[in-house]
């Protein structure tokens, strides 16, 4: 009897373990939708079903079954993750070691370097140089690893220089259009002037912080390519001169000069410039929304990303989000192609924006939504996106990168360290990680 | 007759067991080999297939990592900082409610309540305490005190978390010295009192003595506690400013699930493994001696 209840216990265990590893044989009929004749694609997204974002994606997939009936038949899962990425790519990590990776996953632009080079991730099928010229540039840009198409983005971000009109105004300063933007000194003599009408206000000319994450580089990586900087070489795989030129090194101490100058404060402060107390932020494109909605009485505008003097007029602005991308276990490289297309384009695009707010991948979403051509700030955001966007570094190491550049920018900005320096102390633990993809 | 009956109960032992055994090895003693393992190859997330035995390079890539020493230190400080204020804490805690007459159970609940809320939470409220222009920072205004950046400066950082901790987990150890206070004999005490002993003396001859097995136990599992600092600076600091408050599992994490190296961060938890248990060790050889050695005297004096 009780040997019967310890085998039974036993056989149920194994019996649990067995079915967990035996999951990407489905059969037409177990899935409700999925029907003899059609080739089966499951896809994995970064976010769960309850939030604006799951549903998008869900709706999204529902309309791609419903087109590709008897053709294709796309099965989403949704897997949560946390702030940092991590219940999501743990998942992900994991299946590359057990080998039932999904036939379509959504990459961080960042990462699709890193996958690709690792081949978790495979080249999707030829693209029409029609279907090619309906994203963003940035977009494709951002996909492209080694010559070769892997990602198309879910979604397209930016990042705006706001300002404060009410205030700007009070100090008569002017804003330039997109296509001269404030140099750094241009921008450093505003805020010299605008600093003794901030204290009067308790604020601070500059609502800036260094955040720990992958916001810093997103946000202040323009500053070093405007400059001429860059952060890797062409190919990913060098950074020695390049991470830790002079040019790297004078951003850095530019960055310090505002803390010098008390032009922003050392320790962040709540919602600055919500309150009325700062006349610039650099934030995300979500800012927008965030000020229209519980802060209606900031008089918003969002001014051109401020350029280094040496600026010689190429793109520079903060880009990149989720993407799709078939992964190298995608038997039908076709049908996953066709599924990281559509979950990419125009409809799937607007359908996402009108959910989330999150900015579209494809020119033609951006045309089909009127906010972005009756609301000024929106309008200015996707034309910085569309004229001067440029994607984060292409590398197999950059979470690395990442992390340095903001040790680096905190260690100068805010503790006052020396900028070569730091940036040399960067290289060499970029470079230890490199090692695995020289030899 | 017998053997037949130890048999029949050894199954029954095993039925109750069996299960708890399975998930054990499968969940703890599975994955304690396999970060064994790991921490001698260069396992890569990414690219599982190109893993290479590599001997004991990543032990000497640690201990020649400035960020790994910066967290070990950082975590040392830590446990300096918290190990003594939570077990003093707790013990006069313990001390002063077992006093108190009158609304006992309030404050029983109230220094508890922070055990049960989540970290994340407690982290977040912090936050907003010792933000420049928090309830702290407001309140040291009246006195007269300039505002302090508290978790935005790199030398204030560290105390502040490990403040904010000791609050948090105070209520816990509390409750377990109160339990020891309200078992130790009351007789003790009235004999005590009929030979007019001061209450110091009470305290440091009776309640000490008697709770000492309860330290113990308090004093280690304060410091492993302490040594798995993670959650409070990744939610207040992120491991910053300038690196100050990154500790060795923040590391470990980093490493392992930001940075995907595998091996590297699993050689991180062995040796991290390996100091929390000399040091239990030591704390344990050292706080047992002096028990042999308090039982030798009195043995003597008598």
């Amino acid at each position: 009897m009780k040997k019967a209840m310890l085998a039974g216990i036993l056989s149920l265990l194994i019996a649990t373990s067995l079915t967990s590893c035996n999951k990407k044989n489905v059969k037409p009929g177990d899935v409700a939708g999925y029907d003899a004749g059609e080739t089966y694609i499951s896809m994995w997204v970064h976010t769960i079903e309850d939030t604006p974002e799951g549903e998008a994606y869900k709706e999204s997939v529902e309309a791609f079954n419903e087109k590709y009936d008897g053709q294709y038949f796309a099965d989403v899962e949704f897997i949560p993750r946390n702030d940092s990425g991590g219940g999501y790519s743990d998942k992900i990590n994991a299946s590359v070691m057990s080998g039932d990776l999904p036939d379509v996953i959504t990459v961080d632009g960042p990462n699709v370097a890193a996958y690709a080079s690792n081949n978790i991730i495979q080249p999707l099928a030829d693209l029409t140089d029609e279907e090619r010229s309906a994203y963003l540039d940035s977009i494709i840009d951002q996909g492209t690893y080694n010559g070769k198409l892997y990602a198309l983005g879910a979604m397209e971000s930016s990042v705006g220089l706001y300002y404060n009109k009410d205030i700007l105004e009070e100090a008569g300063i002017e804003v330039p259009d997109a296509d001269h933007p404030w140099t750094f000194s241009e921008f450093s003599e505003i805020l010299e002037q605008l600093k003794p009408l901030m204290e009067e206000k308790n604020g601070y000319p500059l609502d800036m912080t260094f955040p720990v994450g992958e916001t810093s580089i997103y946000y202040y990586a323009p500053f070093i390519w405007s400059n001429g900087g860059d952060f890797v070489s062409e190919d990913g795989l060098t950074v020695d001169g390049i991470f830790n030129s002079p040019e790297n090194a004078s951003v850095l101490e530019y960055f310090r000069s505002f803390v010098d100058n008390g032009y922003m404060s050392e320790a962040p402060i709540d919602k600055l410039f919500e309150s009325g107390r700062a006349a610039f932020k650099f934030d995300g494109a979500w800012e927008v929304n965030t000020i229209y909605e519980s802060y209606p009485d900031i008089n918003l505008g969002v001014a051109p990303y401020i350029v280094s003097d040496n600026w010689d007029g190429g793109r520079y602005t903060p880009t990149g989000s989720w993407a799709y991308a078939a992964t190298s276990k995608a038997t039908d490289l076709e049908a996953a192609t066709e599924l990281v297309k559509w979950m990419s384009g125009v409809d799937s695009g607007i359908r996402l924006f009108e959910k989330t707010k999150n900015m579209p991948s494809t020119y033609e979403a951006y045309e089909s939504i009127d906010l972005f051509e009756e609301d000024e700030n929106y309008k200015a955001l996707y034309e910085q996106l569309r004229d001067y966007g440029h994607p984060r570094p292409h590398t197999p190491v950059y979470p690395q990168v990442s992390t340095s550049f903001q040790q680096a920018l905190e260690s100068v900005g805010l503790s006052g360290k020396d900028a070569q320096e730091e940036l040399d102390k960067s290289v060499e633990r970029i470079d230890a990680k490199l090692k695995r993809y020289v030899r | 007759m017998n053997m037949k009956k130890n048999r029949s109960t050894s199954l029954l032992g095993m039925a109750f067991f069996g299960p708890a055994l399975v998930l054990l090895i499968l969940f703890l003693f599975l994955p304690m080999l396999l970060t064994l393992v790991f921490s001698f190859t260069d396992y890569f997330a990414l690219n599982p297939d190109l893993t290479h035995f590599v001997g004991l390079e990543n032990y000497f890539t640690i201990f020649k990592d400035d960020l790994f020493l910066a967290a070990f230190w950082n975590t040392v400080k830590f446990v300096i900082i918290i190990v003594p204020a939570q077990c003093i804490g707790a013990l006069v805690l313990a001390l002063l409610i077992n006093k108190v007459t009158i609304c006992k159970k309030y404050f029983k609940v109230a220094f508890f309540i922070p055990v049960v809320m989540s970290l994340a939470v407690v982290s977040s409220l912090w936050m907003q305490i010792y933000s420049p222009e928090g309830i702290l920072n407001t309140m040291l205004g009246y006195l007269g005190i300039d505002a302090q950046p508290f978790i935005y400066s790199a030398s204030q950082a560290l105390p502040s978390i490990a403040i904010m901790s000791v609050w948090q987990g105070v209520g816990y150890q509390m409750i377990i010295f109160l339990g020891g206070l309200q078992a130790i004999n009351p007789a003790l005490y009235e004999a005590a009192e009929m030979d007019h002993a001061s209450g110091w003396q009470k305290f440091k001859d009776i309640t000490l003595p008697e709770l000492k097995p309860l330290c113990v136990f308090v004093f280690i599992t304060v410091t492993i506690g302490a040594f798995r600092m993670i959650v409070q600076p990744m939610v207040m600091t992120g491991g910053g400013p300038s690196h100050s408050t990154y500790t060795l599992v923040y590391d470990i994490y980093e490493t392992g699930t930001v940075n995907w190296e595998i091996g590297l961060a699993s050689s991180m938890a062995i040796v991290f493994t390996l100091f929390v248990v000399v040091l239990t060790i030591i704390q344990t050889i050292l706080t047992k001696d002096k028990e042999d050695k308090d039982a030798r005297k009195k043995t003597k004096t008598r």
